[in-house]
C-alpha cells in the first residue's frame, strides 16, 4: 500500500464546491380551529375578527385559540376593521413569497384589536405614506381562506 | 448539584393526522396537561427547553412560533434538535437548568407533526459529501445494520415481530399511543409489507403528530408539589461518529448505549439491571432495535436477547417489562418520542400510568436513540 | 363543527456545499486516475473510507493518504423496497435496489454504496463485490455506479 503526504498549505484543490441538485418540499400546515375560522370568515363573510383574552383583556389579530402572554383559552370573537391606523411601513416594496404584485409591507392596528397586523400596502405612492395614516383593508375578487383574501389596505379618508 | 424529579407530566392523544390543531397549539395542548398534573401555573416555569426537528416540517426557528404555544413568553427558552434523540436530550438539558441552580422549576416539551412536512426528504438530508448519495432514510440504514445483528446474535424475524407484537398491544392499554393494535399477531407483522429487508412494515415504527411535556421541580419544590415525584438519579449522553460506514456494526456493539448505561448505572448502583430495573421504556424506531438494546443495556448476555422476548421476560407481567407504554414503536412524532420515554418511565414511577402501570416501581429507565446510534440513558427512581 | 384548512407552501431547494482539501483531493483521484484513497490515523492505523479531516478515536488530524483497492467485502446489507426520496434528483429512486457496507480491501472503515443486484437471494454477508466505475467520472460519489459480485462480467 502506497501513502503519500498531503502539503498543507498552498494546495489548491481542483474541486472546490459540491452540488446537491433542488429538491421539491411541499408542506401542508393545519390552522386549526380557530385560525381556521378566521380565515373562513375573510373567504365567506368579508370579515375580520379578533379573539379576546379573558385575562389581560387585549383583542389579538388574527383571532387565535389561546393568548400567549397570559397562557389562557381565548374564546371570545369579536370582529374587529375593516379599517385601522398605519402603526409602520418598510420603506422598499419586498418580493413577497406568492405571487401577488410587489407592494410595500405594513403595520396596521385594526379599530378594535390590540395587536398589529402585517400586509400588504397599496394604491398609493410611497412618498404619500404617513405613519398613523387611515388605511382600509380591500379584499380580493376571488378568496380561498388565506391572509391574502385581503389583498392589501389602501389609504382611507375620513373612515 | 442539586437533586431534582419529575412532578408533572402530559401528552396529546398522538395520531396520524391532527388537523384540528396548529403545532402551536399541539405544543400547548401537551404544556398545559403537564403543567396541570404538576399543580403548577406557567408563571411557576423559570424556564423552557423544547424538542423538535424543525426540517421536517420546513418551519425554522420553531422557539418562535410554537415556543410560544409552550407558554415561553417572556422566558428563557432553549431548543434542541438531534433527531431520535431530541426529547431525551432536551430533557437531559432540562434536567441539568434546574440541577444547576439555576432555575428551580424547568418545563420540556417535544412535538413533531409528521402530517404536515416531509420527514423522508428531511431524513435524507445528512452529510452531503458522502452519506447523502446513498442515503435510503431510518428505514434502509436500520436494514443495513440489522443484517449483521440478525447473523451474529441469531435472532430471528419470528423473535422480531414478537417485539412488534407486545408494543402494539401494550399500547392497547394506553389512551394517548397512535397504534393500539390488541390482536396483533406474529403472522400479522410478517406478512406485512416488505420496506428493506428483513424490515416488515409493522416492524416499524410509524410517523405521527403528538406533543408531550415534563415538569422538573429541584428538592425542596418537589416534595411540596407532589406527593411522589420521580427524581433524576442518572442522565447521560453520548454521541458517535458521523459517516454510516464508520459506525463498527452498530447494533451489534451499540457502544453509545453501552457506555451511556455503565456510567448511568454506575452513579445508581446498579449491578444487575434485570433485578434492579422494574420498569423500562426504551426507544426502539424498529422491533429488532428492541433486541439489541437488551443486549446493550445489559438485560441478558449477547446473544440471548431472543431468549428474553420469547420467555416473555419483557412483557408486561415479566420480570422487566420493557415499553408498557407501546413505545416507540406504537407512537413516533419524533421530537416528542423522546419527552415521552421520560414521561412514561416518570409516570411509572409517580403511580399515575392508569391501565399500564407496572404495580411497585421504584426504579425506571428511559433512553433514546438518534440517527447514527447517539444514545440518551436516564434513571429515575422513587427516592 | 368547523371546516379544517390547510395552509400550504411548497420550496425549492438546492445547495452548493464549500468541499474540503480531503474531498477535493479524493474526487480528484477519482475522476481523473479512477483510484479511491483514504486516510490513515497516525495513532491508531485505521484508514478512513471516505476520507475527513480527523479521527473521531485519537482525536488528531489526518494527513496520510492510503491506497484503497475498488474490490472489497460486503459486511451488511438489504434491499430497499419502499420508495425513498433521491435528494440529488429529489425524486423517489426507482425501488427495488440493492445496497450495502461495504469494506473496501485497504481500508478499516464501510462505504455505504449500491449493489447492482436486489434479489435478495443471491446476497449475503461476506460475499467479494467490485467496483463498476462509469465511463465519464465528474468527481462525484456516484463515479462509482455500483457494486457487483466479484466474479461478475459486468
Amino acid at each position: 500500500m502506497t501513502s503519500r503526504q498531503l502539503p498543507i498549505t498552498n494546495y489548491p484543490p481542483p474541486i472546490t464546491t459540491h452540488q446537491t441538485a433542488g429538491v421539491n418540499l411541499t408542506f401542508s400546515y393545519a390552522a386549526g380551529e380557530a385560525a381556521s375560522r378566521f380565515l373562513i370568515a375573510l373567504r365567506d363573510e368579508k370579515r375580520i375578527y379578533g379573539t379576546r383574552c379573558p385575562v389581560c383583556c387585549r383583542v389579538l389579530v388574527p383571532a387565535r385559540s389561546f393568548c400567549p402572554r397570559c397562557f389562557a383559552e381565548t374564546t371570545e370573537w369579536i370582529e374587529v376593521g375593516p379599517s385601522g391606523n398605519l402603526v409602520a411601513i418598510a420603506p422598499m416594496p419586498l418580493p413577497p413569497c406568492s405571487s401577488s404584485p410587489l407592494l410595500p409591507l405594513g403595520l396596521i392596528r385594526l379599530d378594535g384589536a390590540d395587536t398589529s397586523l402585517a400586509h400588504f400596502i397599496g394604491e398609493a405612492d410611497f412618498d404619500a405614506w404617513r405613519i398613523g395614516q387611515r388605511v382600509s383593508a380591500v379584499f380580493a375578487g376571488t378568496r380561498r381562506g388565506s391572509i391574502l383574501d385581503i389583498a392589501y389596505f389602501k389609504p382611507a379618508q375620513g373612515v | 448539584m442539586r437533586r431534582v424529579a419529575v412532578i408533572g407530566t402530559g401528552q396529546t392523544k398522538h395520531a396520524k393526522a391532527r388537523d384540528d390543531v396548529s403545532q402551536a397549539e399541539l405544543a400547548r395542548e401537551a404544556a398545559t396537561r403537564a403543567l396541570a398534573d404538576a399543580g403548577i401555573t406557567i408563571r411557576d416555569v423559570d424556564a423552557i427547553v423544547l424538542s423538535n426537528m424543525e426540517l421536517f416540517e420546513g418551519r425554522a426557528l420553531p422557539e418562535m412560533w410554537v415556543g410560544e404555544g409552550a407558554g415561553g413568553w417572556l422566558k428563557p427558552v432553549m431548543k434542541i434538535a438531534t433527531g431520535g434523540t431530541s426529547g431525551t436530550s432536551a430533557c437531559i438539558a432540562g434536567y441539568h437548568q434546574c440541577a444547576s441552580g439555576l432555575f428551580d422549576i424547568v418545563l420540556v416539551v417535544g412535538w413533531e407533526k409528521h402530517s404536515e412536512g416531509a420527514t423522508q426528504t428531511g431524513m435524507a438530508l445528512v452529510d452531503p459529501l458522502w452519506d447523502r448519495n446513498v442515503a435510503s432514510g431510518a428505514v434502509g440504514n436500520f436494514a443495513l445494520s440489522i443484517s449483521q445483528y440478525a447473523a451474529e446474535r441469531g435472532v430471528t424475524p419470528e423473535q422480531a415481530a414478537k417485539v412488534a407484537v407486545k408494543a402494539r398491544r401494550n399500547a392497547a392499554k394506553n389512551p394517548c399511543a397512535h397504534l393500539q393494535m390488541p390482536d396483533l399477531t406474529v403472522e400479522q407483522v410478517l406478512s406485512s409489507r416488505m420496506l428493506a429487508d428483513p424490515i416488515h412494515l409493522l416492524d416499524m415504527c410509524p410517523q405521527s403528530d403528538g406533543a408531550a411535556a415534563i415538569v422538573y421541580a429541584a428538592e425542596g419544590r418537589a416534595e411540596k408539589l407532589c406527593p411522589r415525584p420521580a427524581w433524576v438519579r442518572a442522565a447521560v449522553t453520548r454521541h458517535d461518529q458521523p459517516t454510516i460506514g464508520d459506525l463498527d456494526r452498530r447494533l451489534v456493539t451499540m457502544r453509545t448505549l453501552r457506555d451511556a448505561a455503565r456510567e448511568a448505572y454506575q452513579r445508581v448502583g446498579i449491578t444487575d439491571p434485570l433485578k434492579q430495573i422494574d420498569v423500562a421504556e426504551i426507544y426502539e424506531p424498529v422491533s429488532y432495535a428492541e433486541l439489541a438494546w437488551y443486549e446493550a443495556l445489559g438485560f441478558c448476555a449477547e446473544g440471548e436477547a431472543g431468549r428474553l422476548i420469547d420467555e416473555g421476560v419483557t412483557g408486561m407481567d415479566g420480570e422487566l417489562p420493557v415499553n408498557p407504554s407501546g413505545g416507540v414503536l406504537s407512537a413516533n412524532p419524533v421530537g416528542a418520542s423522546g419527552v415521552i420515554r421520560v414521561a412514561e418511565a416518570a409516570m411509572q414511577v409517580m403511580g399515575r400510568a392508569g391501565a399500564h402501570q407496572i404495580p411497585n416501581v421504584r426504579t425506571a429507565l428511559a433512553t433514546g436513540y438518534g440517527v447514527y446510534a447517539w444514545s440518551d440513558v436516564l434513571i429515575l427512581s422513587a427516592d | 363543527m368547523t371546516e379544517l384548512l390547510h395552509i400550504s407552501h411548497t420550496m425549492s431547494l438546492s445547495w452548493r456545499y464549500g468541499a474540503s482539501w480531503y474531498f477535493a483531493e479524493f474526487m480528484r483521484a477519482l475522476r481523473d486516475e479512477r483510484r479511491i484513497l483514504g486516510l490513515r490515523c497516525p495513532v491508531c492505523r485505521r484508514v478512513y473510507l471516505p476520507p475527513r479531516p480527523a479521527c473521531g478515536n485519537c482525536h488528531v488530524e489526518l494527513r496520510e493518504w492510503a491506497e484503497v483497492k475498488d474490490t472489497g467485502t460486503v459486511r451488511a446489507f438489504t434491499v430497499v423496497r419502499t420508495p425513498i426520496i433521491d435528494p440529488a434528483t429529489g425524486q423517489p429512486r426507482p425501488a427495488s435496489y440493492g445496497m450495502a457496507l461495504i469494506q473496501l480491501d485497504g481500508a478499516d472503515t464501510t462505504l455505504n454504496h449500491y449493489l447492482a443486484e436486489n434479489d435478495l437471494s443471491k446476497l449475503r454477508l461476506g460475499m467479494r463485490v467490485r467496483a463498476v466505475w462509469r465511463e465519464e467520472r465528474v468527481g462525484r460519489l456516484n463515479d462509482i455506479v455500483h457494486f457487483v459480485a466479484e466474479d461478475s462480467d459486468q
